[in-house]
């Protein structure tokens, strides 16, 4: 006969090795550590040194540094060209990122086809992406340069145009420059999301429509397109995030001009932290900045969680 | 903080004057306390120097040829890191910020100058100081450079010291100021022109039916839009002349020569921190600039040109005639020659100059040596041996070295001569510590007015109420 201790319960032996829901809590917080240390170092504590240096004046150089309260906002929210360089990066994130993801879909859709020279086409669409945008900036500078480059010079040879286009001498040029850079960097990145998301779409409803009667762009706008639509999202929240942070590209490759045609906002910031060294007004650009873009982040990413609900379902 | 400068042409007035005693005893009474910067002759020798330094800029190349003679005349070695421009500023700015030791010596460009009084160790006290200065030769330095380039006032560093007499530390102390390097790299516009064009039969006689007298290198701004006009064959790809109109420093720089040319102010603010170049000066300077352009007498995509794009305009054989900072050359497939030529006069002349100068961090641990090495390195030997790579002296005797050089002489023609006549008439830039919003403003406008955007008048009066403001939110002048 088997003696049972009194005041103890007997437990399974896989009972007995379980943890509590607070030993369970301990060890994912243990886990999360060394990322929530990390998140904390690199965004949150930069994040709160931001927001407090936008309060002040920050002499880098001298013993003038000192609070001065909402001051730097009103500096730079008081400054026109400050609005129209805002109003201007919203231009060229709309424009930039919208033909980027139509000729990214339709880059997609060629992809897509199994022909014996996919492969090589995508490794080819694939090689802007390897070069650096600053780089990128240089050589189209030299290609669109009016008086030896080559884009002029082709175009008047073929009897398109009498007189070299001076690209960045023209607002209308500078654009199109900026934003066919741009576009040529960037396309292959949509088209790579987009590729990845028509060869998820499954062949049966493909199928069930043909046999329905359906044509070729019936089927895209009913059957693929929807199956597209999270992968759309996404490629359109990750380009929109990094057009907002275009920088080196036009820096180099119009300088903000002409005029202040293509002057960015990342163009004033750079020059009133690291010209100007105006450290508290480039924070408090740079705080507006955060919460515009977050804003308009929150929406893309609440559009990009609707699209996703649809995979999971 | 507001600045109120009281300096005028005529001298000091009785209210600077009494600032500028007070800032000596405060000088004085700093140098006291921080024990700097007496010449402590017997310092340690250290194992080496470090020198922060620009790139083609400031001519790194001959400074690079220069070190191995450095350390055969010290016993040891300078550590020497180049960066191009922007990199250049920023790590300049962030070694001093930081208040490191690292960098010994520093380049200094004259922009930048006006935020770094509190951080560059005047040296006025060092060259004042017999032990120290054995060699220097002060007074040898072009005084026009060497007053724009180095010497500010520590308590307020917008105000220029107005003298263009010899350099005399002393008096340059008695009057409150500080010297705080020495110039080491000038550059100025200068008007490069295609010598084989010139001399040309055909060019010669088609231009002496034309307009009567000899072609030649235009010496008013009146002959060089006749002569830019003349050269010009776009059918042959052959323009005038380059401008630098794109958006950049190059565009005020273009501006302020002009503008001092037709009798303004080149400096664009004065040290009353008002906007000079709203002016009908400056409205007939861009009014002209912007005329050359729509006339086409220049290449195309000059409206976005910079310095660099300029230089290879005119390398390409493009253009007859180019202003820029430095000495031209033609590729080797344009079968050609080059001289030089000052930049035009108005009714005054004016190019735009800007020096850089070799600093002491103050914050070193040996500044005396840093000294020791930059009076060597700014030295009419080291300037003398250095102009075969093209470095831009500050010294009077070593144009005079380059003139008598004849293996010079065959290397660069008259550039030298034209480059040390050009600095001793240039004019500077405004002393802020937000020129580059000030710069940006105006090169926005001349661009604007060469690409017909806006017309010379509107464009100037645009920037000068955005330069007001500037001046304003900067601390300058009160609202």
């Amino acid at each position: 006969m088997t003696v049972v201790r009194t005041g103890l319960r007997a437990r399974p032996a896989a009972a007995r090795t379980r943890s509590t829901p607070s030993r369970r809590a301990l060890k994912a917080w243990g886990f999360m550590l060394p990322a929530g240390a990390l998140l904390l170092a690199m965004t949150v504590v930069p994040t709160l040194y931001l927001a407090y240096c936008a309060f002040r004046h920050e002499d880098l150089l001298g013993p003038n540094s000192r609070w001065v309260g909402l001051e730097n906002f009103r500096h730079v929210l008081g400054d026109p060209n400050i609005w129209a360089d805002a109003l201007t990066t919203l231009q060229f994130v709309a424009l930039a990122v919208a033909v980027e993801m139509a000729l990214g879909l339709g880059l997609a859709l060629m992809l897509s086809r199994k022909l014996a020279e996919t492969d090589l086409l995508t490794a080819l669409f694939i090689l802007p992406l390897g070069v650096t945008p600053v780089v990128s900036a240089l050589v189209f500078r030299v290609l669109l340069d009016p008086a030896y480059g080559w884009v002029d010079y082709y175009l008047q040879s073929w009897g398109l145009i009498d007189q070299p286009i001076d690209w960045f001498g023209e607002p209308f040029y500078a654009w199109t420059a900026v934003i066919g850079l741009d576009v040529w960097q960037w396309t292959p990145f949509v088209a790579l999301i987009l590729l990845a998301g028509l060869q998820g779409v499954p062949s049966e409803p493909k199928e069930a429509a043909r046999l329905d009667g359906a044509n070729a762009l019936q089927l895209f706008w009913h059957i693929i397109l929807p199956f597209m639509a999270p992968f759309l999202a996404i490629a359109l929240v990750f380009r929109a995030i990094e057009a907002f942070k275009t920088f080196g590209s036009v820096f180099v490759l119009t300088g903000g001009g002409p005029g202040t045609s293509t002057s960015l906002i990342n163009l004033d910031l750079y020059r009133i932290a690291l010209q100007n060294f105006d450290i508290g007004a480039a924070a408090a650009l740079g705080i507006c900045f955060l919460v515009v873009l977050s804003l308009i982040m929150g929406r893309l990413l609440a559009v990009l969680n609707r699209n996703t609900d649809i995979l999971e379902d | 903080m507001t600045f109120d400068g009281t300096f005028d042409d005529k001298g000091l007035s009785r209210r600077a004057l009494l600032r500028g005693g007070a800032a000596l005893a405060g000088g004085a009474a700093f140098t006291g306390l921080t024990g700097a910067p007496a010449m402590a002759a017997d310092a340690a020798k250290p194992d080496r120097l470090t020198m922060l330094y620009a790139t083609s800029e400031a001519d790194s190349d001959a400074i690079k040829a220069a070190l191995p003679a450095f350390k055969q005349a010290f016993g040891f070695d300078i550590a020497l890191d180049t960066m191009p421009y922007n990199a250049l500023q920023q790590k300049a700015f962030a070694e001093l910020a930081s208040e490191s030791p690292y960098y010994d010596i520093m380049i200094v460009d004259t922009p930048w100058m006006p935020a770094l009084t509190n951080k560059i160790l005047p040296i006025t006290d060092m060259i004042l100081d017999p032990r120290a200065n054995e060699g220097l030769d002060i007074t040898d330095f072009i005084p026009k450079v060497f007053y724009d380039t180095a010497v500010y006032r520590r308590d307020n560093s917008a105000l220029h010291f107005k003298d263009d007499a010899a350099i005399d530390p002393a008096k340059i102390k008695a009057e409150g100021f500080d010297i705080y390097g020495l110039p080491v790299q000038s550059n100025v516009l200068t008007m490069a022109y295609r010598k084989d064009l010139f001399e040309d039969a055909a060019l010669k006689a088609a231009y002496r039916t034309k307009f009567g007298s000899d072609l030649a290198p235009p010496a008013t701004w009146d002959e060089f839009a006749q002569v830019a006009e003349f050269m010009t064959d776009s059918a042959k790809r052959r323009w005038g002349t380059t401008l630098m109109a794109g958006t950049g420093d190059w565009a005020t720089d273009d501006f302020k020569t002009l503008l001092a040319g037709f009798g303004g102010d080149g400096h664009l603010v004065s040290d009353t921190f008002e906007p000079v170049f709203d002016s009908p000066e400056g409205v007939k300077a861009l009014t002209y600039y912007a005329k050359l352009i729509a006339k086409k007498v220049v290449p195309p995509g000059t409206t976005s040109a910079s310095w660099d794009t300029a230089a290879t305009s005119f390398g390409s054989g493009l253009t007859a005639m180019s202003m820029n900072y430095h000495s031209e050359t033609l590729n080797p497939t344009v079968k050609g020659e080059i001289a030089y030529a000052m930049v035009p006069k108005g009714v005054a002349r004016g190019p735009h100059f800007g020096t850089w100068m070799l600093s002491v961090n103050s914050y070193s641990k040996n500044k005396d040596w840093a000294f020791r090495a930059i009076k060597w390195f700014t030295s009419r030997e080291t300037q003398t041996k250095a102009l075969a790579s093209q470095l831009h002296p500050t010294r009077l005797s070593v144009y005079a070295a380059a003139a008598a050089d004849p293996g010079i002489v065959a290397k660069f023609g008259n550039f030298y001569d034209v480059l040390g006549q050009s600095l001793q008439v240039g004019v500077g830039r405004p002393r802020l510590t937000n020129y580059a919003d000030i710069d940006r403003t105006v090169w926005v406008a001349v661009n604007d007015a060469a690409r017909g955007a806006a017309t010379p008048e509107a464009a100037l009066k645009g920037a000068a109420a955005e330069v007001a403001t500037l001046l304003q939110q900067a601390g300058y002048k009160r609202s």
